[in-house]
């Protein structure tokens, strides 16, 4: 699926090389963005797992700020796209442009050719633009006048968004916000990271002044690294019946997708390496259940006009789901009546 | 309305469950009585209530009619207007009550319509109809009514001692399944009415949900009567063992023959009773007097010897026929004369006399001789009190003019109806075994008289069943104890088996006791039965008594039938004259004789097994299996703990090189054994950290990860310092068993399930360690969950059953045609 293979990535690391690996990322963006270490941590995550970023807050938080750190902290190459209203697709994916001296079409690469690609206020681009992403944030490649040209590893999107501000955006399509393996929400920092930042911030911005403390070939065997980790079986388990269980919600009009299953689980991958496991825990599934499947759901009328976010939702199902255990698939505790129910029909009438 | 409908249904219920008398009474006057009084006591009742009167007035109308019903019917006389009671009626119906008791003492079942006997059951069933309406109607509890309908029903078993027919008892038990449904029915209409119509999709025939609850109690109400009986010993006898005996019920209903008095029964009454009383005082010429007869039992049926049609009867005042001297050598007759007086406590239509009598003078009433019997009956007079005096031949027989007697031809009328009997394979085949080699009927009649010896294991035991059935029979053949009514009895079916006329008599047995020149008294004590024998016209009815001599008192042998267990003694039978010297081996040896009579006595009350009380034991086994019961959670918790406490243990052996924090990303390649074993061992400790927790009531959740179960327990204070890091390591093994490549190898999680074990028990209060120790909540739970699976699996499975069964049912072609 991904284009790059194992020789591209270099080999894994072990693990106190990638903990000092991943440690020092995590402490250079920490400087630009107090207090937020579990968000950092993620986004983080989310670039190990090979996946895109959607940031979805209010203004003025930090969005922007950390995806640029994110960026800055990795010697490779950054493309920024500020999505306004009139931002065309070739202006994302490239254009091909005729070359006198040549008599030949030549292209000229897009904002996506890049390591990291920060997307400021994505959803301010009309659905046109937007669709320009698609291709290349599933299938790392993109095709313009038929001729396909392959991204480079890492890749990754890092798109921000509004949520509240409605006006004059369009929201992202659903098989857009498909592709983004997690979204996080920044949150507002609390009284003493405030004050701190008050200090650091008040004269001149630290992101100019922040350093890259790894690049793109380190990232490469830092993701080798990740690929690396164990997944038992009851935890794969335990992750369809997740993602199953969102499907069979009655709250749902939508449940994930099978490719969140299989985000959910790198991602989880990725957690887990970053917290110095070579093995992943259900705990790791249950943290990431919320970014990971809450931006992919639709809720049903009902639920919305009960004001039952798609968070909420999430995080109920994975209150109520009982783990599967390696040797006996019900726990003794159990006294539920076995379900029999097939989650895949009921998912095919809710769409109808 | 509708309680008017539910107090008609209950009057109808009363009286169906009174159906079971019916084996008592002969005949069905009882019936109409009871029905009469039921009926005006629910008219009264119906009256009460339609005019709202409260619940306790519809009771006092209702007793108030039975009292007018009773007066009306066993009216004394004394009445105000015929039916307004007086004193004198009060009286009266005491003097009825003390006649019921009377008569039920005297009376063998069927009886005859006595007006006592009437009286009480109209009183009775009266006043179960008033309970039964007063608990249907008034207090709504119909159910309860079930419990005076029972009384009825514990009158027939307790009169008849054998098996009675179920018939009746299934009558009663559709009459109170009548009352429950009628007033089920009427509470299921108050919910109102189903629509079971077109398009309601409800099947007509389908049961109400609100029935649902009772099936299920009638299940449980099956299962437990059919696996009770099976569960407690001695109660398999009754209707299912019944079954295969073909049910010996009240086959041979009388035939109105004035008042057959069961003398069985009567016998045993008053063997068995405790006072002794006077009932005869006999002044006679007679040195050594036989035995006094009163009445004789020649029909034999399946139930026993019972007195059977009297056919050749004269009234005594004619005068009784001449006595025909027999006129054979060997036996000689002699006439006497005796005095007899009958006590009060002597009260039958039966008068006792010597036989054979030529004169009976001074009775009183209208008597009746049946010669044929050799007894003086009355319908309408009673023995009690009477003074008369009887001449008598006294008839002497020797052995060897008994040996002359020449077997009866087959077909005489004698020979066919006193050999006239039931089928009994045991009987005739013993019978068989003893006469085979016998031709004389003596000979044969003789070898059936010495079978009952001591030698042969026979004794003398009034705590016997007193039956005399074809059952009881083989019983006591077996069993060889019993009195003289068995002994009679049986020896009786046994000589007609060998197929000469024999038949029951009754009577008093000398006595011994007070004695005074020539009178003396004969007490109850001195009831008897004995077997007489006819040899022939010629000799007439010969009496036989088998039963051992020692045992009763006054017993007399003579030599044709001397006493089989006595000393051979080198008796002179060469007395062989064949004098009528009777040998009386009862009253003339005196102080030998006492010794046998209160033996006799305490035959009747003291002997019999020594019964220790059992049910002590029967607690004592009752308390420790209840014990053993209870006990079981707990020992079934012990067993698991201490299975995976043994898996803990055997783990020290593997040491493997997993770093035991969990630290940094080491892919450790280990024994695959070890590997397996370690996993095995931190799931045994988790699965025993979990049950630990649901036995001291630490909530568990199933959506929990172990690492969080482990930070819940230590966030929540429950454990603390060293039992928090026991949990926590607890929670890191069964983690990285399940999820990560290779397990940890712990060192001591046994010793980590105990501190945290001891955590939890010092968190929680006395009564949840109590519990986790005696009934571990963990093993209950599993029980239970298993119970509703199955339970679940179960209803799964009927329902599919019906719904395949449903395709076949042939209610669907009768619906359809509504539809």
């Amino acid at each position: 699926m991904t284009q790059p293979s194992w020789d591209q990535l270099g080999g894994p690391l072990s693990g106190a090389e990638f903990r000092a690996a991943s440690d020092a990322i995590v402490a250079n963006i920490e400087q630009v963005i107090e207090g937020k270490t579990a968000t950092v941590r993620l986004a983080l995550a989310v670039l190990l797992a090979e996946g895109h970023l959607l940031i979805e807050d209010v203004p003025g938080v930090g969005k922007t700020k950390l995806a640029k750190a994110l960026a800055r902290s990795i010697d490779c190459s950054v493309r920024r796209i500020q999505f306004t209203p009139d931002l065309l697709p070739s202006d994302v994916t490239g254009v091909s442009v005729y070359n006198q001296e040549t008599h030949d079409f030549e292209f000229k690469p897009g904002a996506v050719f890049a390591n990291l690609v920060v997307g400021d206020e994505i959803n301010r681009a009309s659905p046109k633009t937007q669709s320009a992403l698609l291709e290349s944030m599933e299938e790392r490649q993109v095709t313009v006048d038929g001729t396909t040209y392959e991204l480079q590893t890492p890749f990754m999107v890092i798109a921000t968004q509004n949520p509240i501000e409605m006006e004059g955006t369009y929201p992202l399509p659903e098989a857009q916000r498909d592709r983004f393996t997690a979204r996080i929400a920044m949150g507002y920092p609390d009284p003493g990271a405030e004050l701190a930042m008050l200090d650091v911030h008040g004269t001149s911005d630290p992101i100019v002044a922040l350093k890259p403390v790894s690049d793109a070939s380190t990232v490469r065997r830092l993701i080798a690294t990740v690929r690396e980790i164990h997944v038992a079986d009851a935890v794969k388990q335990y992750a369809v019946n997740l993602v199953t269980a969102t499907r069979e919600a009655p709250d749902l009009r939508l449940g994930a997708s099978p490719r969140s299953t299989l985000q959910l689980l790198r991602t989880a991958r990725a957690v887990a390496a970053l917290e110095g496991r070579d093995y992943v825990l259900p705990d790791d599934l249950q943290t990431l259940a919320v970014p990971v499947m809450a931006h992919r759901i639709i809720p049903t009328a009902d639920a919305q006009l009960a004001r039952r976010t798609t968070d909420a939702i999430i995080a109920d199902i994975v209150h109520r789901l009982p783990l599967p255990h390696e040797r006996q698939q019900r726990s003794p505790y159990d006294t539920r009546p076995p379900s029999t129910g097939d989650g895949r029909a009921q998912y095919d009438q809710r769409r109808g | 309305m509708r309680d008017r409908h539910l107090g008609f249904v209950a009057a109808a219920a009363t009286l169906l469950a009174a159906a079971p008398l019916s084996t008592i009474f002969e005949r069905w006057t009882w019936l109409i009585q009871c029905t009469v009084a039921v009926a005006l006591i629910a008219g009264a009742a119906t009256l009460a209530r339609s005019l709202r009167a409260p619940v306790w007035a519809q009771l006092l109308g209702m007793m108030a009619t039975l009292m007018l019903v009773l007066t009306l019917m066993f009216s004394s006389g004394e009445e105000l207007l015929a039916i307004i009671p007086m004193p004198g009626t009060f009286a009266h119906f005491g003097q009825l009550m003390n006649f019921a008791v009377e008569d039920m003492r005297s009376y063998g079942v069927p009886v005859p319509d006595r007006v006592g006997l009437q009286f009480l059951t109209v009183l009775g069933v009266g006043s179960v109809a008033i309970l039964v309406d007063l608990l249907t109607v008034g207090v709504r509890r119909p159910a309860l009514a079930g419990l005076p309908m029972l009384a009825i029903y514990s009158v027939p078993v307790a009169v008849y001692t054998d098996s009675v027919h179920p018939l009746p008892f299934v009558v009663g038990a559709v009459g109170f399944l009548w009352l429950l449904v009628a007033d089920n029915v009427d509470r299921v209409r108050r919910f109102g009415r189903r629509f079971t119509g077109d398009g309601r999709d409800v099947d007509v025939w389908e049961p109400s949900p609100l029935a649902a609850a009772g099936r299920r109690l009638a299940v449980v109400g099956v299962a437990l009567a059919v696996l009770l009986p099976l569960a407690v010993p001695g109660m398999t006898t009754g209707l299912l063992a019944n079954f295969g005996a073909g049910g010996s019920g009240p086959g041979g209903n009388g035939r109105g023959n004035g008042g057959r008095v069961d003398l069985f029964a009567n016998l045993s009454g008053e063997l068995q009773q405790g006072k002794e009383r006077d009932m005869l005082k006999v002044t006679t010429n007679d040195r050594t007097p036989q035995y006094i007869r009163f009445g004789v039992a020649d029909e034999l049926t399946d139930q026993g010897f019972r007195n059977g049609q009297r056919k050749s009867s004269s009234r005594l005042r004619d005068g009784l026929p001449a006595f025909q001297e027999p006129g054979v050598a060997g036996v000689s007759t002699d006439r006497y004369r005796a005095r007899i007086e009958v006590t009060e406590d002597f009260d039958m239509g039966l008068l006792p006399i010597y036989p054979t009598p030529v004169g009976i003078e001074n009775f009183k009433g209208t008597w009746f001789y049946d010669k044929n019997q050799q007894v003086v009956y009355s319908s309408g007079s009673s023995a009690r009190n009477q003074e008369y005096t009887v001449e008598y031949m006294r008839t002497s027989y020797s052995a060897t003019a008994l040996r002359q007697a020449e077997p009866l031809p087959a077909d005489s009328a004698e020979v066919k109806f006193y050999t006239a009997m039931p089928q009994n394979e045991r009987v005739q085949e013993l019978v068989d075994g003893l006469v085979k080699d016998k031709s004389r009927p003596y000979d044969r009649v003789r070898a059936i008289y010495d079978f009952f010896s001591v030698k042969n294991n026979f004794s003398y035991s009034l705590q016997t069943e007193s039956g005399t059935g074809g059952n009881a029979i083989v019983d006591f053949l077996t069993n060889r104890r019993g009195f003289c009514q068995q002994y009679a009895a049986a020896m009786a079916w046994m000589v007609r088996a060998a197929g000469i006329p024999a038949r029951v008599a009754f009577g008093f047995s000398s006595g011994n006791n007070r004695r005074d020149g020539d009178a003396f008294t004969l007490t109850n004590k001195n009831l008897h039965a004995w077997t007489e024998v006819y040899f022939g016209e010629t000799f007439g009815w010969v009496p036989f008594d088998a039963t051992p001599a020692q045992s009763v008192a006054g017993s007399i042998r003579s030599d044709y039938a001397p006493d089989v267990d006595a000393a051979p003694t080198p008796e002179p039978s060469a007395t062989a004259s064949g004098g009528p010297a009777p040998d009386v081996t009862g009253g003339a040896a005196a102080p030998q004789e006492e010794g046998n009579d209160s033996a006799d006595l305490g035959a009747g009350f003291d002997a019999g097994t020594p019964t220790a009380p059992r049910w002590p034991l029967y607690t004592i086994g009752a308390v420790i299996l209840l014990i053993a019961l209870l006990a079981i959670p707990a020992m079934r918790r012990g067993m698991l703990r201490r299975q995976r406490q043994s898996a803990g243990g055997g783990v020290s052996a593997a040491a493997v090189g997993a770093d035991s924090g969990g630290e940094g990303l080491r892919i450790v390649v280990t024994d695959v054994a070890a590997a397996g074993q370690a996993r095995e061992d931190a799931h045994a400790a988790w699965a025993e950290l979990l049950d630990t927790m649901v036995d001291y009531r630490v909530p568990t959740d199933m959506t929990e990860t172990p690492r969080a179960t482990a930070d819940r327990l230590i966030r929540d204070d429950l454990v603390e310092g060293a039992s928090a890091e026991a949990a926590r390591l607890l929670g890191r093994a069964e983690e990285r068993a399940r999820y990560a490549r290779d397990p940890l190898q712990p060192e001591r999680l046994g010793d980590g399930l105990r501190t945290v074990r001891k955590a939890l028990a010092s968190r929680a209060d006395r009564r949840t360690r109590l519990a986790a120790r005696l009934l571990p909540p963990s093993v209950l739970l599993r029980w239970r969950q298993a119970i509703v699976e199955s339970s679940i699996r179960t209803v799964l499975t009927s329902g599919r059953m019906r719904d395949g069964l449903m395709r076949w049912s042939p209610r669907r072609l009768l619906t359809r045609p509504s539809r």
